[in-house]
């Protein structure tokens, strides 16, 4: 009996002095993979125009139906986005998306991309839903590239993606 | 026709003679891919899409006898080159291949042109989703284009075509649909081409422009997203839409819609294939009139008024409200105090219940509209002499002749234009005769244009000559007035009638034999003719009798009446003479007009609107509203009438609740109900229904009229099909007309919607899942045609040398129509006279005018337009800022014009 009790003190003891394996989250946070899918981000153009067309083929992709697109017309003077067409709207509920990135592949000017943040917690059902205010990156975060997985596959971006490459 | 053999990529089908290539294959189940080419229109062959490699059987020119292989098949000599399947009629022994490589080949060519300046904006495309373009891309194109995307020609877009159309000209593949619906089917050729090459467009040639009561039909036939509706504009996908089948209850045609929802809310309308009532199209006033169901002033729950101040109160304790004052009124009163107008757009279900609770009550002061110096009595001939079962327009051609007499069916009932006018086009006889000339006139194989002391000459020297070769007088001769009528035409000769309508005595005879050897004869009669007087139309009801064929199958009379459900109105018993199914009551009620004067002087003290608006056209109906002890109105919106409301119920709107609706030709449609209802409304019929279960609870006695008769187990419904069974038990006229007997009459043509195999015809339409409606068996069948010849023609109250007619407008004050694109086409109000009678007085368009008659004066701007007949003024009365009735003596008035001279 005393021979377990030491062999299993001696194990604990033993590991006293081993690196730990686990990261003392959220102090430390874990860096995570190039391609890893965390919660989406709409993206802008270079010039700070909002890349969503408000084309909703993201929603039709969606399998969870976790986004809402209501689009509307830009104003010609003074437009939020490339071409007629803009999201007046723009939801995704994080409580149904099961972040496949079925919305990334499917939109075609490359404006909604699942980004690396994965904590996601909520109080209630209604702060799931994230709106276009929320998801939306600050207008000087704008770029004119493709995101690196297209780059990797050596795609190229369908046309309306195209207007400022 | 024969029909002819063929066999298309191996597959022998067999089509009538005729027929095209595409459409033979269509049978077949084979699809060939076609961008110009559509079923309604004539081919054209424009797009090149369709090529196919075609051949026939060869034959020895010596012999003139098919050539036979060693096998004993005809020998088949293919055309050398490709040939157009739309353009191609079918051949007997015609060999088709539709999958060959060169065929593939072409197919791919062509879409690699087609799209080479196509801006490929697919995602931002209203049309993407349910676009020919890219079906045929998708199962016919290539891969990749060998074209320079920076190279494509660019255009600004988008272009306005008016406020209803958008055209985005980079996205035309120029076939042409638009171009010929507008030129072939809505006789408005307000479209055409310009330019050349790559700047070759599709541009509007009128002013304002695309002026056409059919433009959105375009929007759906367009193969791609160059014509957009910009009601519809990036409003939705149309993947996400939700498609729920309505009737139009905007216009007596009653036009079977699809109301494309998206999370309750309308997207878009789009017409709902019904090949016997609207085919596969709709006029603007059905596709963008419905924004209505959600206009932010709707009523959402029940007000009551309380010291003067309506105050939203549950529907518990407004319906007690009703029913003390009901019970209260009735008792000290009696029944005959209560009164109740309901509007020609409410279903069958609301005005049956309506009618029926009042008449319970004990009151037959009930009638359909608003009454005023123009309105006039039910019409019971379009109801006795309706067309029979099976009836179909869209069938008719040669053989046919149709009357169309003193009316506007543009303006009145758009849709049944573009019937009449495909009635002439496939070989019919359709002669318009009217004051004025309308649209419908473009179409007519002959016109007959009358001066207003021609028009009853007209109707009875066709009469007089219809006897001479006649002889079904039988049931004529039982009708009451008949003799007189009779009487009357043999003291007047054929010539002095023919005079007096500028006809000769020949064309009278030879009109009057052509209808009555027609296969099929139809008379339609609209405003205009109905506002001369009973006289006129019972002319016409005992020509359509003397043909023998009254109500059998595209034989009757069709009258336009305003209103979606004014047939359904007048069938229900929403009328002071009657009950439901024509049926004479008793005692005669009064009518709107006896309404007004009898509340006035205290004798009906509770007065019931339901969707009608009387106060904002009437001053008496103000007086009368004022003057009364308890006011209900039932409406969408806090209206006029509302002012005057002690309480005011709020009424859901078509789409939100389910009904059956009576059009023109007593066809009985099924509405479904689209979106729940707005706040706390609800549907008419359950409004009705609450009422009476509330009356029933009060513990009082009703006075000297006995106590309420209405029990809570009798006015217990719980579906609109309840008292849809109802009616069909208890209207004559309408056995088995139940809801489950309309939605099994069949899916109403052959077009397909998005998801089925017609992608080629991908947006034009819908297919029509709930039943194409019945036909009610005409009542005249019988022999019972109970119709009374009164021979009244419309009375002047003075002489004065204008003539004033109401015009009817499509798109007028209704408040249906508010909030909708059609806003910026309701003209202000004028009063539109000839060019001459504007010389005379140097009156010019815009000028102010004044109009006097016996009964007052208005003075409103003047309209000069080439078409008005000398000594008639037009006076489109149902637009919100004309207040007709300050002049009207009657249905038509004689005024004085003069012009307003300022200093
Ligand atoms: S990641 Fe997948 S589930 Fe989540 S919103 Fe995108 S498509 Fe929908
Ligand atoms: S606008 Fe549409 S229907 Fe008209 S020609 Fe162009 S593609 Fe054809
Ligand atoms: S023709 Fe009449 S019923 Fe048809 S869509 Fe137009 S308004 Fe509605
Ligand atoms: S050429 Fe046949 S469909 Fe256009």
């Amino acid at each position: 009996m005393i021979r377990e009790l030491v062999k299993g003190l001696g194990t604990t003891l033993r590991y006293m002095f081993k690196r730990p394996v686990t990261v003392q989250y959220p102090e430390v946070k874990r860096p995570v993979r190039e391609r890893f899918r965390g919660r989406h981000e709409l993206k802008r153009f270079a010039n700070g125009q909002e890349r969503c067309i408000g084309c909703a083929l993201c929603a039709a992709a969606c399998p969870a139906d976790a986004i809402l697109v209501i689009p509307a017309e830009n104003d010609p003077a003074n437009p939020r986005s490339p071409g007629e067409r803009y999201a007046a709207v723009y939801e995704i509920n994080m409580l149904r998306c099961i972040f496949c990135g079925y919305c990334e592949d499917a939109c075609p000017t490359n404006a909604i991309v699942l980004e690396h943040q994965y904590e996601l917690s909520f109080y209630d059902r209604r702060a799931a839903i994230y709106t276009k205010e929320m998801l939306l990156v600050p207008p000087d975060k704008g770029h004119g590239e493709p995101p690196p997985i297209l780059q990797q596959l050596n795609r190229q971006p369908s046309p309306p993606a195209k207007i400022d490459l | 026709m024969s029909d002819v053999t063929l066999t298309i990529d191996g597959v022998q089908v067999t089509v009538p003679a005729g027929t095209n290539i595409v459409d033979a294959a269509r049978q077949a189940g084979i699809a060939i891919p076609v961008f110009c080419y559509h079923p309604r229109l004539k081919p054209v062959g424009m797009c090149r899409m369709c090529l196919v490699q075609v051949g026939t059987p060869k034959v020895d020119p010596a012999t003139r006898q098919p050539v036979l292989d060693a096998n004993g098949q005809p020998v088949i000599a293919m055309m050398p080159k490709l040939q157009t399947a739309c353009t191609t009629p079918v051949s007997p022994g015609m060999v088709v291949k539709t999958t060959t490589e060169e065929v593939r080949f072409a197919q791919r060519g062509i879409l690699e042109f087609l799209l080479t300046s196509h801006p490929l904006d697919c995602p931002v495309c209203d049309k993407g989703g349910e676009c020919p373009l890219q079906n045929l891309t998708m199962g016919w194109g290539p891969a990749v284009s060998r074209f320079d995307y920076n190279d494509k020609v660019h255009f600004e877009k988008p272009v306005k075509l008016g406020d209803l159309i958008y055209l985005d000209r980079e996205r035309c593949i120029l076939c042409g649909r638009c171009v010929r619906f507008q030129d072939e089917i809505a006789d408005d050729p307000v479209l055409g081409f310009d330019n050349r090459g790559r700047n070759w467009m599709i541009i509007s040639k009128s002013d304002p422009p695309f002026n056409s009561k059919f433009s959105g039909n375009t929007t759906d036939i367009c193969p791609v997203g160059a014509l957009t509706s910009s009601d519809f504009r990036f409003k939705a996908r149309v993947w996400e839409l939700q498609s729920k089948p309505v009737v139009c209850t905007l216009c007596p045609v009653g036009c079977n819609l699809t109301l494309d929802m998206r999370h309750d809310r309308l997207m878009r309308v789009m017409p709902r294939e019904n090949a016997a009532v609207n085919d596969i199209w709709i006029c603007d006033k059905g596709r963008y009139g419905h924004r209505f169901i959600e206009a932010p002033d709707r009523l959402t729950t029940p007000l009551v008024r309380r010291n003067g101040k309506l105050v939203p109160v549950s529907w518990d304790e407004a319906l007690e409200v009703v029913a003390d004052q009901l019970t209260l009124i009735r008792a000290r009163h009696g029944g005959q105090a209560l009164a109740g107008l309901a509007g020609p757009q409410l279903s069958n279900e609301d005005l049956y219940l309506f009618q029926k609770l009042l008449r319970e009550l004990g009151s037959e002061n009930i009638d359909t509209g608003i009454g005023g110096p123009a309105a006039l009595p039910p019409d019971e001939i379009g109801g006795w002499l309706a067309p029979g079962p099976n009836t179909d327009l869209s069938k008719l051609g040669s053989g046919t002749v149709v009357l169309v007499i003193g009316a506007d069916p543009e303006e009145e009932a758009p849709l049944y234009m573009l019937r009449l006018r495909g009635i002439a086009q496939r070989g019919g006889k359709l002669v318009v005769a009217g004051l004025r000339p309308t649209k419908l006139e473009r179409s007519a194989t002959q016109v007959v244009r009358y001066r207003p002391e021609g028009e009853l000459a007209f109707v009875q020297g066709l009469l007089k000559a219809a006897l001479e070769h006649s002889s079904r007088t039988a049931t004529l001769e039982r009708l009451a007035g008949w003799k007189e009528l009779r009487a009357a035409l043999e003291r007047v000769s054929l010539n002095n009638l023919a005079t007096a309508c500028g006809l000769t005595v020949d064309g009278l005879n030879q009109l009057a034999k052509d209808f009555l050897t027609a296969s099929q004869s139809l008379i339609v009669y609209g405003w205009e003719a109905r506002s001369a007087g009973p006289a006129l139309t019972e002319a016409l009801a005992a020509l359509m009798l003397l043909s023998g064929r009254t109500g059998t199958a595209n034989n009757g009379i069709i009258a336009l009446l305003p209103g979606g459900n004014s047939r359904g109105a007048i069938e229900m018993g929403v009328r002071p003479d009657a009950g439901p199914g024509y049926t004479p009551r008793k005692q005669r009620g009064l009518d709107a007009n006896g309404i007004w004067d009898a509340a006035r002087e205290g004798k009906v003290r509770a007065i019931w609107l339901a969707g009608v608006d009387p106060a904002a056209k009437l001053p008496v109906a103000r007086a009368a509203l004022e003057a009364a002890e308890f006011v209900i109105v039932q409406d969408l919106f806090l209206t006029a009438s509302a002012e005057y409301a002690d309480v005011v119920l709020p009424t859901a709107s078509v789409a939100e609740r389910e009904g059956t609706y009576t059009n023109a030709e007593r066809r009985v449609q099924r509405s479904r109900q689209a979106c729940a209802p707005v706040g706390e409304s609800r549907p008419d019929w359950q409004i009705v229904a609450a009422v009476a279960q509330a009356l029933a609870m009060v513990p009082i006695g009703g006075g000297r009229n006995g106590p309420i008769p209405v029990t809570t187990e009798a006015w217990s419904y719980m579906v609109a099909a309840d008292v849809g069974n109802e009616i069909a038990a208890q209207v004559p006229g309408y056995a088995g007309i139940t809801y489950a007997a309309l939605a099994a009459t069949g899916t109403g043509g052959s077009w397909g919607r998005q998801f089925d195999d017609a992608i080629y015809y991908d947006g034009t339409s819908y297919t029509n899942t709930e039943g194409v409606g019945l036909v009610l068996p005409a009542l005249a069948s019988k022999g019972t045609v109970n119709l009374t010849f009164t021979g009244k023609v419309t009375r002047f109250a003075d002489e004065r040398p204008m003539l004033l007619l109401e015009q009817v407008l499509a798109y007028d004050g209704d408040r249906h129509l508010r909030g909708s694109k059609l806003q910026s086409l309701i003209p202000r109000g004028y009063a539109a006279i000839s060019a001459d009678d504007a010389a005379k007085l140097n009156i010019h368009s815009g000028d102010r005018v004044r109009l006097i008659s016996a009964a007052g004066e208005m003075v409103i701007p003047a309209r000069v337009l080439a078409d008005v007949p000398n000594g008639i003024i037009l006076l489109p009365a149902g637009l919100a800022d004309v207040m007709a009735a300050e002049i009207e003596t009657g249905p038509r008035t004689r005024v004085n014009l003069a012009k307003v001279v300022t200093e």
